[in-house]
């Protein structure tokens, strides 16, 4: 494997220091001149007729600057998929929590007080809180759709029926996966600012600064040049920070006030109005010959977008299909069905869709090596696609470390062993996963990843993308890539903040692909700089640039070495020579991605494939259902870490959120109305509740990605809930199908298998 | 109304004149300005809030303005004198213990409470010195690795 000296070396995050000093501003800590406090009045019912909103009460209360509502707003219905959106609601509100107001004042607190004082009068309506319910022929319809049907995704290849008939082993379950709440640690939050020309400077955590802005420019009639959107630091997203009704809101009471507009999410608003993750019922039917070959897999999804589809057809539609990129199946049957509830709206959240089918498929699929009595390890690999391969939908596995990431996680975790001296209440599971870097049917506009590089005269290397770090380490990543390029530093290189003003476009950080379409896109840029400076230094030596290196923050002549300035000192001289013109290099990468065949799904959606394979180790306390995870290992396939260390981080944080979903993390959901909030009542992984993680990098170098490097960020979490519930089956026996798997669920299993063990020794 | 409050902050004196329903958390970040103190529940469940009161941690966000009145109180500002880090900063940025860093001021003084009490802690005692400290991007081992690495350091 080919050394860099930047490139696959363990560095903090550049911005380590600021965080640690607390003097990194996040999007909550942004205070401009003349800021007022914004906060929603929303909905408390969920599905009413908006009679009539009275705010003059509120009005008079002092320190309010501003009520808006519907009537403030043009009232174009938008949205980034389907146009079911208002900035707030028109004529009824659809969920509890739906925006039905927004006031700005000179406090938080007067603004809730006015809040209060908002009189609004509703009619009540009939709802619907399950999916399943929600499709039913008579159902009251939320939106004016048949059914409440969002959308329907149908895939058929080969002949599934013929299929089953042939295999040894067929296995149908119904799944159930919850939904679950991103729980980054900084809620929702912006800055809203028309200034007096007219111009809407939005300050947004936000994963898709570029497309967000093409969202809420057709929301508030505006020509997209008025509005910038600029991305401060946030506090995490994991999916969840795309589009938010709060940031259109603070837009609306800017304009009106002429006043910038901080809003911020109560933790309470953003359980109630976030963006939580797509439940889905998953009825799955695997079908396998005798030695463990894969043939046939039918599902039918059904999935609960709550009150507007965001992204969730688009999750759903993953949730049917992208396992097949997994393993060589040669029949398939798949359904997908989207409904609209009365329930907060779902979306994306690590994993998209792919998680949640891969909870049921690694589940699966460890019930039918049971049958077969084949050790699950080698039934993932004797499937899994490998380097070269083209799946049944035209995905090109450029590299694929799926064997070996098995191979590693076998001998790290001591699978074989234990396995071998099993004892009652004690488990191992293992699962596995695929997921993309990018994703061209998610992208339909364009495919790609851009990047500018700018060298000032004093060799200082500013680096701009589109894209948007959350906390992951991209910025880092982006930083080493362009030292690498440059042979400068690391601490030559600054990213700068995403503004849409200088910034390229970019699709933004969604499906794993930051590192991959970010990474090729600065690259490029570097390159782009690196040939000017190149060019300017060849005059200087009187050579031309191709007997040129930059290397350990110098350039010399290759075969000369003594020949050399520093790389500052040719960045000025490039300047001076240059009527004070900075470097400024500009580049740009597009894979041969396709959209796929809108019947079909034919055709390659990503640049690079990820793989990866976890194995849990368990103990349930059968006295209380108690489970406790004792050792956990993760063997992903990453191309190339680009900073090893960023790459493990990414990689505990996605177990232990797939932990949490498989054991605790769970919104209850009564009437439409979360019940649990808070951090108290929705449990979720503390420090004592996961183990050390094992993590192990598979780097088979993909010949596409920066390097060779994949994303890794949603692979992190997506075979987590099936490791733990594998792992919980071969502990005591007891199959898990619905998430969580607490200890009340765990009890009442355990208590009637007790119940029926007495039964039998009564009659024996 | 308003009360009066003294406050020394990260080793200043403040005075001023609050209403009695504001928090000690809310006076750090909006009168003092003192932004690393962060806000992620309000409520006392996830330790993003975390400031030392008389060298006590507390959730900021649950303690009174004014129950602070003549107290010492530091903050993740005074962690950092002069622009010299603490060494629990500099385990935790090594360590890459920082992921997005909402939660990392209130995990690094509550890390260097553990640390001045217990200066041995084993794995266990440090996860145990850190459960009131929510942290949804790290899975908590980074940081716990950082900890891990002051364990009976000399200064
Ligand atoms: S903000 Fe104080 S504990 Fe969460
Ligand atoms: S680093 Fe993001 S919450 Fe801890």
């Amino acid at each position: 494997m080919k050394k860099y000296s930047v490139v696959g070396h363990s560095v903090p995050q550049i911005d380590a220091n600021e965080k640690a000093r607390g003097v990194a501003e996040f999007v909550s800590d942004l205070q401009l001149a003349g800021m007022l406090y914004g906060k929603i009045l929303r909905s408390p019912h969920p599905h009413a007729r908006i009679l009539h909103i009275d705010p003059s009460k509120a009005r008079r209360l002092k320190g309010v600057k501003a009520i808006v509502t519907a009537e403030d707003t043009p009232q174009i219905p938008f949205g980034p998929r389907t146009e079911d959106w208002n900035i707030f609601a028109v004529e009824k509100v659809r969920f509890i929590g739906d925006e039905v107001a927004g006031v700005a004042a000179v406090d938080e607190d007067t603004a809730e007080e006015a809040l209060d004082l908002i009189r609004v009068e509703y009619e009540e309506l009939a709802s619907v809180f399950d999916p399943i319910e929600a499709m039913q022929p008579g159902a009251v319809l939320i939106h004016d759709k048949e059914r409440n049907i969002v959308s329907e995704f149908k895939l058929n290849k080969g002949d599934v029926d013929r299929a089953f008939q042939e295999c040894d082993v067929v296995h149908s379950e119904r799944y159930y996966t919850n939904q679950v709440y991103q729980a980054y640690l900084e809620p929702m939050a912006c800055v809203a600012h028309f200034d007096p020309t007219g111009k809407l400077t939005l300050y947004l955590a936000t994963q898709i600064p570029s497309m967000t802005r093409i969202t809420y420019a057709k929301a508030l009639g505006l020509p997209l040049e008025k509005i910038r959107v600029v991305v401060p630091y946030y506090g995490g997203a994991f999916g969840a920070k795309m589009e938010t009704n709060l940031h259109l809101a603070a837009a609306v009471l800017s304009q009106k006030t002429g006043k910038p507009i901080r809003m911020v999410n109560s933790r309470e608003e953003d359980f109630m109005a976030g963006n939580p993750r797509v439940p889905m019922y998953i009825d799955l039917k695997v079908g396998a010959k005798k030695d463990g070959t894969l043939v046939g897999k039918e599902v039918k999804i059904i999935g609960g977008s709550g009150a507007r589809a965001i992204y969730s057809m688009a999750i759903v539609a993953t949730a049917c299909y992208r396992v097949d990129s997994l393993y060589r199946f040669e029949h398939l049957r798949t359904e997908g069905i989207t409904v609209y509830t009365n329930t907060v709206p779902t979306s994306c959240f690590r994993g998209f869709g792919n998680a949640q089918m891969t909870f049921a498929l690694e589940s699966s699929l460890d019930m039918i090596a049971g049958h077969l009595n084949m050790d699950p390890a080698e039934l993932r690999i004797r499937n899994g696609l490998k380097t070269g391969e083209v799946s049944i939908h035209g995905w090109q596995i450029g590299s694929s470390g799926l064997e070996e990431c098995v191979q590693k996680a076998v001998e790290a975790s001591g699978w074989e062993e234990k396995r071998r001296k099993k004892r009652f209440s004690r488990g191992i599971g293992l699962a596995c996963c695929n997921h993309v870097s990018g994703n061209r049917a998610f992208s339909r506009e364009f495919d790609g990843g851009a990047g500018i590089v700018r060298i000032g005269r004093e060799g200082k290397v500013l680096v701009y993308h589109g894209e948007s770090d959350m906390g992951q380490g991209q910025r880092t990543v982006f930083a080493q890539i362009v030292a690498e390029e440059l042979g400068v530093a690391l601490d030559r290189i600054e990213v700068a903040p995403v503004d849409t003003d200088i910034s390229p476009f970019g699709l933004g950080s969604f499906a794993t692909r930051g590192t991959v379409f970010g990474g090729n896109g600065v690259k490029a840029a570097a390159q782009d700089a690196k040939r000017q400076i190149l060019e300017v230094a060849a005059e200087i030596f009187e050579t031309i640039p191709s007997e040129l290196e930059a290397k350990e923050g110098k350039i010399y002549v290759k075969e000369e070495p003594e020949r050399n300035l520093s790389f500052e000192k040719v960045a000025e001289i490039c300047l001076l020579r240059r009527g004070g013109s900075p470097i400024v290099g500009t580049g740009f990468w597009v894979p041969d991605t396709v959209l796929p065949d809108p019947v079909t799904k034919y055709g390659n959606v990503a640049p690079a494939y990820p793989f990866a394979c976890q194995i849990a180790e368990v103990e349930v306390d059968t006295e209380t259902g108690h489970v406790n995870v004792l050792h956990y290992t993760a063997a992903h396939d990453v191309g190339r870490a680009i900073n090893p260390q960023a790459t493990e981080g990414q990689i505990h944080g996605g177990v232990t959120q797939g932990i949490g979903w498989a054991l605790m993390e769970d919104m209850v959901v009564e009437k439409g109305k979360v019940l649990n909030p808070d951090f108290r009542d929705y449990v979720m992984p503390g420090p004592l509740d996961i183990p050390p993680i094992k993590s192990i990098l598979v780097e088979p170098i993909d010949p596409n990605g920066p390097f060779g490097a994949k994303g890794i960020g949603e692979p992190a979490l997506n075979p987590s809930p099936a490791a733990v519930a594998n792992a919980i089956y071969d502990a005591i026996g007891v199959r898990f199908t619905e998430l969580p798997i607490t200890p009340e669920k765990i009890l009442k299993k355990l208590g009637s298998a007790l119940d029926i063990g007495h039964l039998h020794r009564k009659k024996f | 109304m308003k009360y009066p409050l003294k406050l020394s902050v990260n080793g200043v004196l403040f005075e001023l004149e609050i209403p009695a329903n504001r928090t000690l958390l809310d006076v750090l970040r909006n009168e003092l300005g003192l932004k690393g103190t962060k806000e992620g529940c309000g409520a006392g469940e996830c330790g993003a809030c975390t400031v030392l009161l008389d060298d006590e941690p507390v959730n900021s966000c649950l303690v009174l303005a004014l129950q602070a009145d003549g107290r010492r109180i530091t903050t993740i500002e005074g962690l950092s004198g002069a622009g010299k880090l603490h060494p629990v900063h500099e385990a935790f940025i090594h360590h890459g213990a920082i992921q997005c860093g909402f939660c990392t001021p209130g995990m690094i003084l509550s890390a260097k409470v553990l640390l001045d009490r217990h200066p041995n802690p084993t794995e266990r005692e440090i996860r145990e010195g850190l459960v009131g400290n929510l942290c949804r991007c790290t899975g908590y081992q980074k940081i716990v690795e950082a900890v891990s690495s002051l364990v009976n350091r000399k200064d």
